[in-house]
């Protein structure tokens, strides 16, 4: 029951701080209502991309399609990261004109790709760690547990809701331009952890090298294997043991926000 | 672009069969209880290999490891592979993300 807890609200948490966020922006910045719709249509969407990916995870057995499902989950890791990115800078750009609505026509077309950017990324939060879920419940109710299944489930899903509604509020009470400030941080180290999670499973399929493992050791200071380790890993990026080409990465990452970032004074 | 696109997707596929074709040694990994069974793996180090991570379930199980870079996961019953880089003589920790308090283990590279 403990752990059925811990382990749907980690892997809910995700998607959950994502909605949250982009909620919390939405009510700040958009009046017209548009955008929550794409954000609710996105999400549904996550839901059913999660049970597909659930039932595909379920069915894998050989190397050759374990190999593909790879692919495709450092594929999902790529572009969820990549959008996160691309939607906070056109949150960034956007923001002030949304709500000032000088430019109708240059708005509303922002508006549209925006809106589908939204849908896209909330679809890919949801569907990625929600198909992870789906086996995990799915393992449940094969063990025959199913009170430690209700109870621990449904707890960890209202927790990871509670903490994500708990964020969106308290950023929710900011003025605006520090709500998109913070929303804005809290995305990109969100993506950031993404990259790194890509090109570490990149290193691990064999796709990519890495050139030097581990450049240093930390793990004395914060041990990534341990829970609490684990989440801020999950969430921020943090390895205790980085090979270089992920180092680079995440380096190049941040130097690319910082030049996008300039470029896209609102 | 395309035409990337289609080297690099043609060159995954050559690279995932090659891995198949040759005889690498295989460790077998179980999965079971949320328990990982052997907890400690003695693998040769500076070579390729391939684990069998089976679960027996009753629970799905995540094999995971930051430090190797691996997740995979396993449904119950369910029976996957993957193939590990030459790794350097050391010991490498692994564990289920699904059951993190009990399936704790490790792969000694000698």
């Amino acid at each position: 029951m403990g752990n059925a807890f811990f382990v749907v609200w980690r892997e809910s948490l995700e998607a959950f701080l994502i909605a949250g966020i982009l909620y919390a922006w939405l009510q700040g910045n958009d009046s017209s209502g548009k955008g929550k719709r794409a954000l609710y249509i996105g999400l549904a969407a996550g839901v059913g991309l999660a049970l597909l990916l659930g039932w595909a995870l379920l069915t894998v057995q050989d190397e050759l399609t374990g190999n593909a499902l790879e692919a495709f989950q450092i594929g999902t890791l790529l572009v969820a990261a990549g959008l996160i990115t691309q939607m906070v800078l056109w949150m960034r750009k956007n923001g002030r004109q949304m709500k000032a609505r000088l430019h109708a026509d240059l708005a509303a077309a922002a508006e549209k790709s925006g809106f589908f950017g939204v849908a896209v990324v909330a679809a890919l939060a949801v569907a990625r760690e929600g198909a992870e879920t789906v086996i995990f419940l799915y393992g449940m109710s094969q063990e025959g547990d199913y009170s430690a299944l209700i109870g621990g489930a449904l707890a960890g899903f209202a927790a990871a809701g509670a903490t994500a509604w708990l964020a969106a509020k308290s950023l929710a009470r900011l003025n605006i331009a520090l709500l998109l400030r913070l929303s804005s941080i809290l995305l990109l180290v969100l993506a950031s952890a993404l990259f790194v999670a890509a090109i570490d499973r990149l290193i691990g399929a064999g796709w990519l090298t890495p050139m030097l493992d581990p450049v240093w050791d930390t793990s004395l200071l914060i041990d990534d294997t341990t829970k609490a380790g684990k989440l801020l890993a999950d969430f921020s990026g943090y390895r205790a043991r980085p090979a270089l080409t992920t180092l680079l990465a995440w380096a190049g990452y941040w130097l690319l926000v910082v030049i996008g970032y300039r470029r896209t004074r609102p | 672009m395309k035409h990337t696109l289609h080297s690099v997707v043609f060159g995954l596929f050559l690279a995932s069969t090659a891995a198949i074709a040759d005889d690498m040694p295989t460790f077998r990994l179980l999965m079971k209880d949320g328990r990982i069974l052997p907890e400690t793996l003695e693998v040769p180090a500076n070579t390729r290999f391939r684990l069998e991570v089976k679960n027996e379930g009753p629970g799905a199980t995540e094999f995971e490891s930051l430090e190797l870079k691996k997740e995979l996961v396993l449904a119950p019953g369910v029976t996957r592979t993957t193939v590990f880089a030459p790794m350097k003589p050391g010991t490498y920790k692994f564990f289920d993300d699904f059951h993190p308090e009990t399936g704790q283990g490790r792969i000694v590279a000698k």
